[in-house]
């Protein structure tokens, strides 16, 4: 077992330490809290933590505790990514996308997922899509029009 | 008809998880029905109320019952209920009694609906820092100082004055024009951002060139902290604008005060030597930056999205689309300020992310419509419906439709006439349909509005009464009729008539035309192993599709390997060996190493090639490819690099702080250089990645030893976006930033085997001397030589020898060809996540043509003719290569030559048409004798 | 019709760009003289030389290509 502090990790991840303990309390870190502001995690645990987000296993300066076998997390390459991600789905899934928003970048999303063979929900607050494009006269660098 | 539309919408709840969420959408009424509204604007018109027209920012007016702008989707009308008289005061509805089609109804209460989606991708975009915060700027207050987004409405064709250029308080032309850039950014003093927007000064730069544009001698004046150009051909566009007039001023104006009669502007401002000076201008422009809108914050709120510092939704620097709750996307603005293209990129990669997560379920949810089978009718002789549109009073009310009727009847091979309300409502398609059966119609005239809008509609109805989809024509006498000669109904209708015989003549020549479809080889190839060939392999495979990718050297991972960190400090390593293992196990991914392209044959869909690996051949197909060539490092020849062993590239500097820190500890002062081979004459761009990365460098230095005297020496310093959070940061740790010029560059002398350094120091005036341990160069990023690549797909290079992509902003990963995708440093400089970014939203890209089993290629394409005696003018003149000569056997036994036309490249614009002398080749839909028909119907009204 | 010189304009416009434009025209209700009589064309590019001698030497009174 390896102990991390809260702020180191927080720190790592570029997030405020709140929100490390609303992932500790939502079951999102795999981890128990431990003495102080440390975070118990298990060596593969800890492993998988630093691959998801890409983080230097030492400069979370991990203390082993208890019956701990390397003094530092491995890291093992994962196989296929999804293959965690569909772990994690929650019942049947769903062949429709939701996008929020219908700027360019709403819009470009919503064609390509269609063409890919989704069903899109395009969702807009005003009363026409176009967003902050359409408003624009030309575009550089070629000054086209930006219609 | 697989997107549809929620406008006037809100996501008020998110339940569920990744492949299955219950998102629940607050809809607030329109007032109008969509089902109804022909937008024929008529209720605008009568409509008495008038607001400030937030499309126009307020700076035009619209009704109260309106569209948000004439080509918006979808074109239907809206009441807003704020503005509405009949909502404040219980009476009015002008446009209920003045609505042709009956589709106000003030009773519209919205709704709420729940959707089952599998992922959601969020795009709420940004909002314009509002200046008037920032007292001192006068906005608000100062009638001609006005936002950059408010001078794009002033400037364009479609605008409050019709692109007529006019300043606010006097509606005068200006003469001379002001910019004022990092408005709102770029702020240390809380009250703006402190990150940099991003797409301020080429706003700016452009802003200046169309005002020269539409006010020829107009004095444009630009005053900037860093002229930010740093994205593909901007350079370029920056060294044209200053040669065109435009003057850049290095200043951050402090005040901006109201001229003489309060018109006009005095801008107060402290110039580069440190003298305070006032100059004054007709107008001025704040170049405001981007933030993060209330909505996103609610929407993140709603979706339990971090964000970040600054309210942008948080992302790492290895997918930069992927929120921290997964099955969330994000793209657009709302991750971080961007550029159009960037935006762009980001939303096809996030859209092949979602796609990604839901492989299991892609089509299950989609439709396709079916059609009956289609009638022969190529033999019979024409007998043609003609379809008069009144389109309410749109133009019934103009032109006379039933004179028009009874004229359409005396035309040859008409065979039934009819005149309707509204042509293209779903009643009169059906009866359209029946009509077709009932009298055996066989080609069909619909005098409407136009066929851009239109046609695909009638082709459709056709298609469904079993008739050839090609077999339909439009007079366009609403857009191009009534509308525009509305004071004129006598020669409107004389008009009018001229277009349908026009029709009418061209419709009796119409013949049915097929779309060939290519089968699609679901295959793909990518070119080149560093991190975006690596990633888009990852993704087309992900996708379920297989993948070869060719890597040149013996080593996957490129460039990458020489990487410590990104700007947001995470480390490169572990991702890139992480990436490398799940490439090199995946099962649909085929590695080849030392493996080079040696030929190209075919187009989109069924490319074949031939490929070297480790000098053996080996034939290779694949539907489509994804180039990720990648780039290098510019070894300097200034600058002593190579003479003296303490000057090191940015690179060689990362390589020893990784192994060897303890030595730069060690070290006395150290010196970076920027724009080493970047942005100067014959490489006009900039590298993008070296700003960032020699900031960054500078940082590690001082965190290694907090004294160590560290000097960067730029021309401007281009930490875009986000990545000026990186030089405040510098700035406090004592990093020292000196500008120089390209006239007058940094020497670089070595006495007594020591290095010196002499900058001119731009408010001293005078040489500074330094004589640092470490000479640090950021030298540019090259494109590798694409060798015969570029040859053997037909693609484009631009003159620095960087890929062309498409379009710059509407198609920043599709190459030049079709099925040819770019990602990475091949198309221009630009740092990891971008490169992530483009790689993934090039897979994205290739895989919309790898879902499909064919392709079906439009039916408007050119045909070789019997006439065809092998000339070959045409090949010359046409643009997408889709002719070339071939030989054949003729029927006397003898050789002949003749041209053939590949339709997958052919795009139907008819150069090899109008250049043909003897009809030998011909677009369908458009033929010469289609084309003469319309002209000798102009002609007989003579 | 009161016997005033009414000339007779032929407008070849590509689909993509002019003739788009016509359109916006009749969206802005922008008034012009109706003597146009408009040739869509997929690019203006496909106009056979022909096609315009032809239609000026039999009385057109102008032929305009916009593209």
């Amino acid at each position: 077992m390896f102990v991390v502090h809260l702020v180191a990790l927080a720190k790592a991840i570029g997030v405020h330490r709140n929100t490390i303990r609303n992932w500790v309390k939502s079951g999102r870190l795999p981890c128990r809290p431990g003495p102080g502001k440390g975070l118990v995690f298990t060596p593969e645990d800890l492993a998988h933590l630093c691959q998801e987000f890409h983080l230097d296993p030492e400069a979370l300066a991990p203390r082993e505790v208890g019956g701990g076998r390397e003094a530092q997390p491995r890291l093992v390459p994962r196989q296929a990514a999804p293959a965690t991600r569909e772990d994690n789905m929650t019942g049947n899934v769903v062949g429709a996308v939701m996008v929020v928003g219908g700027g360019i970048a709403g819009i470009q999303a919503a064609l390509d997922l269609a063409d890919s063979g989704y069903y899109v929900h395009l969702v807009e607050a005003k009363a026409g899509i176009g967003g902050k494009m359409a408003q624009l006269d030309k575009t550089y660098p070629t000054n086209d029009c930006a219609m | 008809m697989n997107i549809e539309l929620h406008t006037l919408s809100q996501v008020a709840e998110i339940h569920g998880g990744p492949g299955n969420f219950t998102v629940t959408l607050r809809k607030n009424p329109r007032y109008v029905d969509p089902d109804k509204c022909i937008a024929c604007g008529l209720c605008a018109e009568k409509c008495p109320k008038k607001v400030a027209d937030d499309y126009n920012l307020g700076v035009g007016k619209r009704k109260a019952i309106y569209i948000y702008y004439s080509q918006t989707v979808p074109l239907k009308y809206a009441i807003d209920p704020d503005a509405c008289l009949y909502f404040a005061k219980g009476k009015c509805k002008a446009c209920e009694k003045f609505c042709p089609t009956g589709a106000i109804n003030f009773e519209d209460q919205g709704e709420t609906v729940t959707l089952k989606v599998g992922a959601l991708i969020l795009a709420p975009g940004y909002r314009p820092f509002d200046p008037g915060v920032l007292a001192p700027y006068g906005y608000g207050r100062v009638p001609d100082v006005v936002t950059g987004l408010e001078y794009e409405r002033l400037l364009s064709a479609g605008g409050p004055f019709q692109g007529h250029l006019i300043r606010p308080s006097d509606h005068q032309e200006p003469r001379r024009v002001a910019w004022i850039q990092c408005v709102g950014s770029r702020s240390q003093d809380g009250r703006g951002n402190p990150y940099c927007s991003t797409v301020c000064c080429m706003y700016a730069v452009k802003q200046a060139l169309v005002t020269a544009d539409h006010l020829p001698g107009a004095e444009t004046t630009i005053f900037y902290m860093d002229l930010r150009a740093h994205n593909k051909e901007f350079e370029r566009y920056y060294v044209n604008a200053q040669a065109k007039g435009v003057r850049f001023v290095r200043a951050r104006p402090h005040s901006l005060l109201p001229g003489p009669k309060n018109r006009g502007v005095q801008v107060e401002y402290v110039g580069e030597d440190g003298r305070p000076r006032r100059e004054d201008f007709d107008l001025a422009v704040l170049s405001v930056g981007l933030e993060a809108p209330d909505s996103a914050q609610e929407l993140a709120r709603t979706a339990a999205l971090d964000l970040n510092q600054f309210r942008f939704v948080a992302t790492n620097g290895f997918n930069p689309v992927a929120t921290s709750r997964p099955g969330i996307y994000v793209c657009g603005a709302a991750e971080s300020p961007k550029s159009i293209p960037r935006a762009v990129m980001d939303a096809s990669a996030a859209a092949g992310e979602a796609a990604r997560s839901l492989v299991a379920a892609r089509g299950t949810l989609t439709r396709e419509k079916t059609y009956p089978p289609e009638r022969d009718v190529s033999a019979d002789e024409p007998r043609i419906g003609v379809f008069i549109c009144s389109c309410g009073i749109n133009i019934a009310g103009v032109i006379d439709v039933k004179g028009l009727a009874e004229y359409a009847r005396t035309l040859p091979h008409v065979a039934f006439v009819e005149n309707n309300l509204f042509t293209c409502s779903t009643d009169t398609q059906d009866l359209i349909a029946a009509k077709i059966r009932e009298l055996n119609l066989n080609r069909i005239v619909i005098a409407a509005c136009t066929p851009r809008t239109h046609e695909a509609l009638f082709q459709d109805t056709l298609r469904e009464a079993g008739l050839n989809p090609y077999l339909v024509e439009m007079a366009n006498i609403r857009n191009q009729g009534s509308w525009v000669h509305q004071h004129n109904p006598a020669y409107a209708t004389l008009k009018a008539r001229d277009q349908v015989r026009m029709a009418v003549a061209k419709a009796a020549l119409d013949y049915p035309l097929t779309r060939e479809a290519v089968p699609v080889v679901q295959q793909a190839l990518v070119v080149g192993g560093g991190v975006a060939g690596l990633t888009a392999a990852l993704e087309l495979a992900e996708q379920g599709y297989a993948v070869t990718l060719l890597e040149k050297t013996d080593k996957l991972g490129g460039n990458a390997w020489h990487l410590n960190r990104t700007w947001k400090g995470e480390e490169v390593r572990p991702f890139l060996t992480t990436l490398i293992a799940q490439v090199e196990n995946h099962p649909k991914i085929q590695v080849l190493k030392q493996a080079e392209l040696t030929s190209v044959s075919g187009s989109v869909g069924n490319f074949r090639s031939e490929v070297s690996v480790a000098g053996e051949s080996r034939s290779l197909s694949f539907g489509v490819a994804v180039l990720a060539l990648g780039g290098q490092e510019y070894k300097p020849e200034e600058y002593l690099y190579g003479r003296h062993p303490r000057v090191l590239t940015a690179l060689e500097l990362d390589a020893l702080l990784r192994e060897k820190p303890a030595d730069l500890k060690a070290a006395g002062p150290v010196v970076f250089i920027q724009c080493v081979g970047s942005r100067e004459p014959g490489r006009m761009y900039c590298s993008r990645t070296c700003c960032t990365h020699s900031v960054e460098n500078a940082i590690r230095l001082k965190e290694l030893d907090p004294d160590k005297p560290v000097y960067i020496l730029y021309r401007d310093l281009r930490t875009y976006g986000l990545r000026e959070t990186l030089a405040t940061k510098a700035r406090e740790l004592g990093v020292i930033f000196i500008p120089y010029t390209l006239e007058n560059k940094p020497q670089v002398r070595e006495a007594d085997g020591r290095l010196q350094v002499t900058v001119t120091d731009p408010i001293l005036g005078l040489p500074v001397q330094l004589a640092p341990d470490y000479l640090v160069l950021a030298s540019g990023i090259r494109p590798h030589d694409p060798g015969g690549l570029v040859e053997l797909f037909k693609l484009s290079v631009n003159e620095d020898g960087f890929f062309n992509e498409a379009h710059p902003k509407l198609r920043p990963v599709d190459s030049t060809v079709d099925g040819v995708f770019l990602a990475g440093l091949c198309h221009h400089p630009k740092p990891l996540e971008e490169a992530v970014s483009q790689a993934k939203a090039a897979a994205t890209r290739a895989g919309i043509i790898l879902a499909r089993s064919a392709m079906e290629l439009d039916a408007i394409k050119s045909e070789v003719t019997s006439h065809c005696d092998g000339c070959g003018l045409c090949v010359d003149v046409c643009p997408y290569l889709a002719l070339k000569l071939e030989d054949y056997q003729g029927e006397d036994g003898r050789r002949h030559r003749r041209v053939a036309s590949d339709k997958a490249l052919c795009k139907g614009c008819g150069l090899c048409e109008a250049t043909c002398p003897k009809e030998g080749i011909t677009v369908h839909g458009f033929t010469l004798p289609q084309l003469e028909a319309q002209v000798e119907a102009v002609l007989e009204a003579l | 019709m009161e016997e005033t010189f009414e000339p007779v304009v032929l407008g070849f416009l590509c689909n993509w760009c002019a003739y788009a434009g016509a359109d916006l025209a009749g969206v802005s209700r922008l008034q012009y003289p109706p003597n146009l009589r408009v040739i869509r064309v997929n690019c203006s590019g496909m106009v056979h030389p022909e096609l315009v001698v032809k239609a000026l030497s039999r009385g057109v009174d102008g032929v305009l290509v916009m593209g």
